[in-house]
């Protein structure tokens, strides 16, 4: 045998006692891949000319598989998605080498999809990642898996609502602290909280009932539709049970009153006015709080100051005013007339403040049944007191106007006759004056016609600084009955009688004056004929 | 400048070459090497560093390059006929064995300190070889060779021999007791039982030569000379002595040597086989 031959031989030796012994693989695999030692295994995890390729990883590493194709969690982060898996999980660096290598400090949870936030980010990894938080029975199995956790929050914690709320429980609760839940927002909820209701312990309208050995705080399944599902009715459903109707969730105490509630059921229905005038105005301490409604003046002042008075007492407004205003009333002529001044003529058509307010008030009591109370006597002094008394207008005046007349002239030393008894009084009581407008006069009258009626005869029969009317005039026209042609000292006779007046007694102009000639200087024919 | 000095710079600048590519690599390495094997994958130089890395791969391929570089061409040369009267043989083992040991490195580096697998029998019959190679050297320093390291027949020992005692003598005109140390202690020497003894007596001896010489005012350079020829006869004569042994010995080395070679080789040839075939290849 030469050298080269032994040489061989030796290799041969060796390389056959090496076989069992050293395998091809570079360094012992890491403990989890431990059962892929073996020649027979490389292909387990190498794929012939292209080194370990990501499928042949996620062959057997299912579960990372499907959430990568989820696109979920930390492999399916961008900053690993296209990495080779190789780069962060390596091998044959001795059984020890920890594959996971799981920087605690470096790894960046919001990778994972899940952000750690608020005491999240100061809990170690395994208060959450436990077996007991995986559901997934095959994941639980498998030593130190990171897998198996769900985003829902009751993945790790109780669910202390059992079930009865939603199961994202970051609706309400923050990462910071589990209480309060301070992002619970009751407007989110099928009540809304208004009012006092936002100030009331939750406890008071969610109580604590007791299931599975635990307390549970009630948040669903409470009825709410009607108040009375929390509150006690005072009103005994009295008023149905849309409390809203009147109340606020602003005080119970305080309320609205709308249009709809039935004022009726109070013992006090609510008619004409009274239907529109603000709660408050009555309600003035709050609405629940009892009213005094017997009498009006137990709302309303008594305008009147008790001038009113009826057996003695204050009279209730409803005696003269209705619902439907203060301004109207009720009281009726006929009840005036039961009162010491009766209503007649033309006060029936005086409005009531002409009499009853002066000034500023009205005043009922003391009015005064005297004419002069109310009215102006316009005569004091003109007239003489002994005609009508103590300003006793009733002496002259009628209540149906100032106009209504019914003077006994005969009572003065004028008698009022013939067209003097249909005579205006003004005709004769009033002077025009001027500018100084009519003066009136009754007192030391002249009684001669001339004083109110014009001598149209321009003195002609003035005898002694006056006239006689009366003596061809009488009292009922112009006309001169009394006058006898054959009373004159020229009397007609023959063709006289027969010839119209104006013929002898002609119109003539003197001192610019106008008038019909009387009276001749003489009575001779000539002085007629021969003109 | 002399072929002598010029041999010995290449040899040094040689020597500073792999010093230097030692040096260069712990130092860049040094940190990734030194940590546990568990942790190398973590380390910012993994990537680069590791058998399969940029770095570490491409320290494996030049290693290796190198080794066969080293190996072949030095068995080319030694054993084809062709080749055997270019250059010569000794400055091809010279080369051998900076190939040799520069690859050798190179690997060591490759395998980043981490010594498992079907590949560490590559690496440690690489070790063996490398060991084997230095106590060959040895062995292969003890049986004279001709200036082209061909090995010299006992007669052509026993010429040179008589050459350097006819050296001597002509050199200075020795009196009768350098003649004698000179002359008859070499073969005293040899015969000689026990290492420590031999050894003691050498020195012995050449104080004696050196005060001998001095107490005769041989000149500095003649004496120096004189020295230095007295121990080139004793290690011939040395030689001479062990050759019978160290030609056995050699020959048992080349068993050794050879098949550790060979399993390093086969075992390389199966590790790029298996690199190839899952894929590692390197920058290609």
């Amino acid at each position: 045998m030469n050298i080269v031959q032994k040489t061989l031989a030796i290799v041969c030796i060796l390389l056959l006692s090496l076989n069992g012994v050293a395998q091809i693989s570079p360094g012992d695999l890491a403990k989890v891949h431990a059962h892929l030692e073996g020649m027979s295994n490389c292909t387990q995890c190498h794929t012939l000319g292209s080194k370990v390729s990501n499928e042949k990883c996620l062959e057997c590493h299912k579960e990372i598989k499907t959430r990568v194709g989820e696109s979920k969690g930390f492999h399916a982060s961008a900053k690993i998605k296209n990495k080779e898996c190789t780069v962060c999980h390596s091998d044959h660096y001795g059984r020890n080498y920890d594959i996971v290598h799981l920087q605690k400090e470096k790894f960046d949870h919001n990778d994972t999809g899940y952000n750690l936030e608020g005491k999240h980010g100061k809990k170690d990894c395994r208060d959450c990642h436990k077996k007991e938080n995986i559901t997934d029975v095959q994941l639980r199995k498998k030593q130190e898996t990171y897998l198996g956790l769900s985003d829902l929050c009751v993945t790790c914690h109780e669910d202390i609502h059992k079930k009865t709320l939603s199961n994202n429980c970051q609706n309400c609760h923050t990462v910071e602290a589990f209480k309060p839940a301070l992002k619970f927002d009751h407007a989110r909820a099928k009540y809304q909280l208004k009012g006092k209701h936002t100030d009331v312990a939750c406890l008071k309208c969610h109580p604590l009932l007791f299931r599975e050995g635990k307390n549970l705080q009630q948040f669903t399944g409470l009825a709410f539709q009607n108040c009375v599902n929390c509150h006690k009715d005072p009103h005994e459903n009295k008023f149905g049970q849309n409390c809203v109707q009147c109340h606020s969730e602003e005080s119970f105490k305080k309320t609205k009153v709308s249009g709809q509630f039935d004022h009726s059921k109070t013992g006090y229905n609510l008619i004409g006015r009274h239907i529109q005038v603000a709660c408050k105005l009555c309600h003035k301490v709050s609405i629940t709080t009892p009213v005094k409604h017997e009498k009006c003046t137990d709302c309303h002042s008594d305008y009147h100051k008790g001038q009113i008075l009826k057996d003695g007492k204050v009279a209730n407004c409803s005696d003269c005013h209705d619902l439907t205003g203060f301004t109207t009333f009720s009281y009726s002529t006929e009840q005036h007339n039961l009162s010491k001044f009766k209503l007649e003529g033309a006060h029936l058509a005086t409005p009531c403040f002409d009499c009853h307010k002066k000034g500023k008030d009205w005043n009922f009591k003391q009015v005064g049944a005297k004419c002069v109370d109310c009215h102006q006597d316009i005569h004091l002094h003109f007239i003489d007191s002994k005609y009508y008394g103590d300003s006793s207008c009733q002496a002259c005046h009628g209540v149906f106007g100032w106009n209504d007349i019914n003077f006994d002239h005969r009572l003065t030393s004028f008698v009022l006759e013939g067209k003097h008894a249909t005579t205006s009084c003004r005709k004769c009581h009033f002077v025009t004056k001027g500018n100084a407008g009519l003066e009136q006069k009754f007192k030391n009258l002249d009684a001669s016609c001339e004083k109110c009626h014009v001598d149209i005869h321009q003195g002609q029969f003035k005898k002694e600084g006056g006239s006689v009317c009366v003596k061809c005039h009488s009292f009922d026209n112009w006309k001169p009955d009394q006058f006898n042609h054959d009373t004159t000292r020229f009397k007609l006779d023959g063709g006289h009688k027969n010839v119209p007046c104006l013929k002898c007694h002609k119109v003539v102009s003197s001192e610019n004056k106008i008038f019909i000639n009387y009276k001749f200087k003489d009575i001779l024919c000539a002085t007629c004929h021969l003109r | 400048m002399k072929d002598s000095t010029i041999h010995k710079l290449i040899i040094s600048s040689l020597v500073v070459i792999v010093t230097i590519v030692v040096a260069v690599l712990m130092y860049f390495g040094y940190d990734y090497y030194s940590i546990p094997l568990e942790e190398r994958h973590f380390h910012p130089l993994n990537q680069s560093m590791k058998a399969s890395g940029i770095i570490g791969h491409g320290l494996g391929i030049v290693g290796s390059l190198l080794i066969l570089l080293g190996v072949f061409t030095y068995m080319l040369r030694k054993r084809l006929r062709f080749f055997s009267r270019m250059g010569i043989l000794k400055h091809w083992l010279e080369f051998h064995i900076f190939f040799c040991t520069l690859g050798p490195v190179l690997i060591l580096f490759h395998t980043t300190f981490k010594f498992g697998g079907i590949v560490a029998v590559s690496f440690w019959s690489m070790v063996a070889v490398f060991l084997s190679g230095i106590v060959g050297r040895y062995i292969y320093l003890q049986i004279p060779r001709s200036i082209e390291g061909r090995e010299l027949t006992l007669r052509e020992m026993e010429d040179q021999i008589a050459e350097m005692n006819k050296q001597l003598r002509q050199s200075v005109i020795l009196d009768e007791s350098i003649y004698e140390i000179t002359y008859f202690s070499p073969n005293d020497l040899v015969k000689q039982e026990g290492y420590w003894k031999k050894r003691k007596q050498e020195k012995a001896v050449l104080r004696r030569l050196r005060s001998e010489l001095k107490r005769q005012q041989i000149p500095a350079n003649k004496s120096v000379q004189i020295v230095q020829t007295f121990k080139d006869e004793l290690s011939l004569k040395k030689r001479i002595d062990r050759l019978m042994t160290m030609q056995k010995l050699f020959a048992y080395w080349h068993v050794a040597h050879l098949p550790f070679a060979l399993i390093m080789l086969v075992v390389m040839v199966i590790h790029i086989f298996v690199a190839l075939t899952f894929g590692y290849k390197w920058i290609f």
